[in-house]
This record gives structure tokens, C-alpha cells and sequence, in this order.
């Protein structure tokens, strides 16, 4: 395989100030992509990646029921989480059986399977620093071994204050449909993720510091504008993760 | 009748366990042989029940102190595993070969660290911070230990973590597959690591499947589970004339059952697909299967649905059997640990037995080996894992 293929894309993001900020346009959580009865009790990361799945899926002009996903986060359910942590230390908490299931890295997918009715395979990943990079090699390995089409969802929600003092904000989801191979159609093509030394852009840096998961956004961005062929920093570290882009028309 | 095969057989070079079942593969073989339960009361925190677990009870390595910001049971137990045998040493004769970016590393947990953290959290309660020496992203987060793994053998290739619940490590295997396939690397170290916590004992608790005697997977009288803890390690490169006498991961089948977030399909329809999966990846007839390694965690739902699957897809079942009633359920670390466990069957030529096992289950409609058989030396084996989520993996190996 030479090169994946970006189908669609979407970005979602809650907070408004933050989301005016982005260079491409973004969106805020979409309830109706939830199912009715998860709607109350999913997380702002299960909503995020829900919003931005959807929306991805429509710009590909895809069906969600037939394509394989993975799902990349850093901290996962990490409000779930930390809200069992905290009912397990006192003498008297509650574990609720729904928070404990509803805790693991792969909720998202889970319930996304469930919701599209989608038997393909789902994966949960996570990377630290390297989340956004590591879920595109991930894409790769698996478009190059079984061709076809995937979609790809990296998401975090906001982490309590507490666990990772100036990290873990703001609240942030992208998916892309992407397929093996060029495909026409395609708004960019993606080489293979390596290690290299392309500069994230600076302006970036310290957001993506304190939120690992907005390393996507240059890949975005060019994506959005499908700049002409160049090296996509996918880490803020140098020497680090990239992609090269390019070979469309 | 064998066909040509959709990714590329890899050669399982090196692996190594620590678990319950003891701290290296010489005591996890002796206690497969001796299949007398390894369950027992917990010692490493106090719970409000009784249950019985698969806790490694031997000392734990001290992390070195440059590394000591990762430091938690799940990546003692990590650095354990690895000082067993010559483990250490494949994996640095693999880094001499290739070099250190050529050699990949996956993870396959559930709860990494979060052990360490339900203590942190204790201090927060007292305190309202976190203690001074806590770092979230390099203890809690699920590629912690795999970063600390990478440090510790200074690794510079690919890594991350998988963590799809009870199937983690399982899809580890089959995402060290692909990178061998793609060319991404020359070798993976492969680690499937859980510890034992609160989280899981009570969460499991809570949805009322925890046994308090020793599990009895696929029994007619069986209880519940018994959470387990373990780190399994497996070193995989491109076959070669070096590693022809190694055994065989031939692919990994996965499936969702898109049914239920902590129930699996009723009639198994996604575990069938998966390990259906796996046997077109590899080209391979369901004649052709020596065993099943089930996940046969002793739930009655997950285990009738598994026994479904089976059925559904061979027409003629080969033995099967499931060893967490010999080490618990090792969760994120059961489909690395329990690939173990096929290994040396295929390695050292016997079926596992079903520690536990009394009175099949009538609806079990196929052999489940109840003790360890020394007569059959198995060639081909699937090796099943089902996690949260209706996330399925089922791991095809070979011998050499």
C-alpha cells in the first residue's frame, strides 16, 4: 500500500471559545448521534466521539454498519473512572455496576458497535504523547493488511483537575473515514506514519502539551484546505511522528 | 484443506509469564500439569466479600530510580516477567539485529497502574491532593507501563496500548502481527499486564459475578469468576531459517457482537466470527484445529455463549478446555497470558485441563477436557478472548 486515502472528517469540540479557535471548521456535541437511552448516562468522551463519528461517516458518504473502527484516547473514561476511584475509598462507597462497565478505555466503541449495529472489529488505543500518531499506524497497518475502509476516532475529554495539574483540557474529538490505497474522491493522501523531524507548528505546541489528543490538529487543517504535498508533524516533539501528504490533484 | 493465507505467520520467538500459576514458564507448565487450583483468599488490600483470586504472591523488583515515576504493581510485575529465563536477553539480541527503531512494542491492559491509584486516591480523600509523587499519564493511562517497558529496554520503534477490556492482549497479538506484515518492524515484544485492584474485584462484585470458591469454568454447577493477575511477554519476528524450530502465531480473528456493553451474544454469533476469522486470515479449515483454548471465564452467560459459538462453527468440536479456574481471570492480560498457556501445549505436547471441573455443563455439546492430557500432542490451536464492549479475539498458533 503507498498511501491511505482521507474519505471525510469531522471535528467536534464543546467549548465554543475554543472551537472558534480551531483552523477548520468544528462543531459542538450533536445529541441526536446518541441513542436515546445513553444519552443521560454517556460521557462527554462518548459524546464527543459519537458527534464526530456520525458527522465523519456523512462526509464520507459511508455507513457506519460496515466499517471497522478504532477508537484513541489518552485518558479513556476518565470521569467514570475517577469517579469510582473516589467511591472506593470510602468505607461506604458504591461501585455501580453500570459506572464499572461503562469505565473501560473501550466504552466508546463499544456502544458505537452497539448503536450502528456494526460487527466489525473495534479497537480502544492509547499512547500517551503519541496517541493521534500511534491511532494513524494503527489505520495503516490494519488498511494495508486487509484493504478497504476504517474509521478512525480521537477523542479526550476533560480530565479531573487534580490527576494531571495544567493537562487534560480542552475537550476535543476527530474522525476520519479512511480508505487503503488512492481513492478518488479522497481530500488527501496519507503516506505512511514514521519518525522524522517535521516542526509542529509552534502556535500549537502548548496546547497540545497539556491536551495530547489536539496533535491532530495539523493534520486537520491541512486536510481541510487540502494543502499541497508536505511533512505533517503528528507529535509536538521533535524528532518525532509525521506523515507525509500529498499525491492528490 | 489449506489455503493460501491473507497476512504473513510470524515466529514466536521468546515469551514468559508470571501469574498466579507461578513466576516463570517452568512453574506455569508444572502447574498445568498438576492443575490443582492456584485461587486464594487476597492478600494485597482488604474487600467487602469473600471471593478467591490469582494473586502473584512472590516479591516484586524494585523499579530503578530513573524510571521510579512509572513505578506501580502492573509494571513490577511487568519487569518481573522480564528477568525470567532468557527473556531479557531475546529481546536484546533482537535489538542488536535490527535496531532499537525497528522493534516495536505493544500493550495489552485494562486497568494498568490503577492500582497505585486507588491509594493515590486515599491520599486525595485526607488530603485534597494528589500525593507529590503521583504522575497520571505515566502510572494510570493505559500505555504507562508500556512506556516504562520501552525506557526500561530502550526500545525506540512503534508502541501503545491496546485496551479493548478482556481481549486487550489478544488484539496486542494481532497489532504486532500487522506491524510485521507492513514492514513497520522486524520485531514486537507483545505484553499482556493486569494487577489486581479494587476497581475490578468490586466492579465485578457489582455485577454479580464474582465466585467465592474456586471457579469451575463450563460446569454444570459453576458460581462465578475469580479475577486473576498476570504478565505474559512474547517476542514475535518474520519467520527465518533462525527461528524454524519456534512456534507459529498465524493470525488473530476479531468481531464485535454489537449486542451488549457486559453481555455477550446469547447465541456467541461474534466469538464464532471471530475465531472464523482467524482461520480464513490463516487459511485454515476448522478440521485442522487440534484444541480450543476457551475464555470460559465461568460466568453461566459467557460460558454458554462461548459453547454456542463453538458448536455453530465445527461441525465436529476438537477438546477444548479453559485454565481460569487455575489462575483466575487474568482480564486484559488473559489473551497474552492464556497464549502462553497454548504455547506450551504446543511446545511441550499436552491439552490443559479444566481445573475445577466436576459435571460438564449438559449444554457444553462438546469435549471439555477436564484433566491435563499427556497423550495428544496438539499442532494447531485457537485460543480465545472475549472482553466488555462484545470486543472479540481469537489467536490461531502453530506449531513449528
Amino acid at each position: 500500500m503507498d498511501c491511505m486515502s482521507l474519505l471525510g472528517f469531522c471535528v467536534c469540540a464543546p467549548d465554543a471559545e475554543f472551537r472558534g479557535s480551531l483552523p477548520f471548521p468544528a462543531f459542538d456535541i450533536n445529541r441526536d448521534t446518541i441513542p436515546p437511552l445513553l444519552r443521560r448516562r454517556s460521557s462527554q468522551a462518548m459524546q464527543m466521539a459519537f458527534s464526530a463519528a456520525a458527522a465523519a461517516c456523512g462526509h464520507a458518504g459511508r455507513s457506519p454498519a460496515t466499517l471497522p473502527s478504532i477508537f484513541a484516547s489518552v485518558a479513556g473514561e476518565i470521569n467514570t473512572t475517577d469517579q469510582l476511584c473516589s467511591e472506593l475509598v470510602k468505607a461506604d462507597g458504591v461501585i455501580s455496576p453500570a459506572a464499572f462497565h461503562n469505565s473501560v478505555q473501550n466504552t466508546a466503541a463499544g456502544y458505537w458497535s452497539i448503536a450502528q449495529q456494526c460487527t466489525q472489529p473495534a479497537s480502544a488505543i492509547a499512547a500517551g504523547t503519541d496517541t493521534f500518531a500511534m491511532a494513524l499506524l494503527e489505520a495503516w497497518c490494519q488498511l494495508s493488511c486487509q484493504g478497504g475502509e476504517l474509521l478512525l476516532v480521537c477523542y479526550d475529554e476533560i480530565w479531573p483537575a487534580y490527576l494531571a495539574p495544567d493537562c487534560g483540557s480542552p475537550a476535543f474529538a476527530c474522525a476520519m473515514v479512511l480508505a487503503a490505497g488512492a481513492v478518488e474522491g479522497g481530500l488527501v493522501q496519507i503516506a505512511r506514519p514514521k519518525t522524522g523531524a517535521a516542526i509542529f507548528p509552534p502556535a500549537w505546541t502548548k496546547s497540545a502539551d497539556s491536551m495530547p489528543i489536539l496533535a491532530a490538529i495539523p493534520l486537520l487543517e491541512a486536510a481541510s484546505v487540502r494543502a499541497g504535498a508536505q511533512a505533517i508533524a503528528l507529535t509536538p516533539h521533535t524528532p518525532s511522528w509525521q506523515v507525509d501528504l500529498g499525491g492528490w490533484k | 484443506m489449506s489455503i493460501s493465507p491473507l497476512i504473513s505467520p510470524v515466529a514466536v520467538t521468546a515469551y514468559q509469564c508470571v501469574s498466579a500459576g507461578g513466576d516463570d514458564l517452568e512453574a506455569l507448565y508444572a502447574s498445568l500439569i498438576a492443575n490443582r487450583t492456584r485461587l486464594k483468599p487476597l492478600t494485597l488490600f482488604d474487600i467487602p466479600f469473600d471471593t478467591l483470586v490469582g494473586e502473584v504472591t512472590s516479591p516484586l523488583p524494585e523499579i530503578r530510580s530513573s524510571l521510579k515515576a512509572y513505578d506501580c504493581r502492573n509494571a513490577r510485575l511487568t519487569l518481573k516477567a522480564l528477568a525470567q529465563g532468557n527473556f531479557r536477553a531475546d529481546v536484546e539480541r533482537a535489538i542488536a539485529s535490527y535496531g532499537a527503531a525497528r522493534v516495536g512494542l505493544i500493550l495489552g491492559t485494562s486497568t494498568s497502574g490503577i492500582y497505585d491509584s486507588e491509594n493515590a486516591y486515599t491520599h486525595l480523600l485526607q488530603n485534597g491532593v494528589m500525593p507529590g509523587d503521583f504522575y497520571f499519564t505515566k502510572v494510570q493511562t493505559a500505555q504507562a507501563t508500556a512506556e516504562f517497558l520501552r525506557l526500561e529496554l530502550g526500545l525506540k520503534g512503534p508502541c501503545y496500548a491496546i485496551s479493548t477490556a478482556c481481549s486487550s492482549s489478544a488484539k496486542a497479538l494481532a497489532a504486532a502481527q500487522r506491524l510485521l506484515a507492513t514492514d513497520c518492524c522486524d520485531a514486537v515484544l507483545v505484553a499482556g499486564v493486569d494487577s489486581l485492584c479494587r476497581l475490578t474485584l468490586r466492579g465485578f462484585n457489582s455485577l454479580q459475578l464474582t465466585s467465592s470458591e474456586a471457579c469451575r469454568p463450563m460446569d454444570a454447577q459453576r458460581q462465578g469468576i475469580n479475577i486473576g493477575e498476570g504478565a505474559a511477554l512474547l517476542l514475535l519476528e518474520m519467520p527465518s531459517e533462525e527461528n524454524a524450530g519456534r512456534p507459529r502465531l498465524l493470525a488473530v480473528g476479531e468481531s464485535s457482537d454489537a449486542h451488549h456493553m457486559s453481555a455477550p451474544h446469547p447465541d456467541g454469533v461474534g466469538a464464532a466470527t471471530a475465531m472464523a476469522q482467524a482461520l480464513r486470515l490463516a487459511g485454515r479449515d476448522v478440521s485442522e484445529v487440534d484444541y480450543i483454548n476457551l475464555h470460559a471465564t465461568a460466568s453461566s452467560l459467557n460460558d454458554l455463549s462461548e459453547a454456542r459459538a463453538v458448536v455453530s462453527l465445527f461441525p465436529n468440536p476438537p477438546p477444548c478446555s479453559g485454565v481460569k479456574g487455575l489462575l483466575g481471570h487474568t482480564l486484559g492480560a488473559a489473551g497474552a497470558v492464556e497464549t502462553i498457556v497454548s504455547l506450551l501445549a504446543l511446545e511441550r505436547g499436552f491439552l490443559p485441563g479444566t481445573c475445577g471441573l466436576q459435571q460438564p455443563d449438559p449444554e457444553c455439546l462438546f469435549p471439555v477436557v477436564a484433566a491435563p492430557n499427556l497423550e495428544i500432542s496438539p499442532r494447531l490451536i485457537l485460543s480465545n478472548a472475549f472482553g466488555f464492549g462484545g470486543n472479540n479475539a481469537s489467536v490461531l498458533l502453530e506449531a513449528a
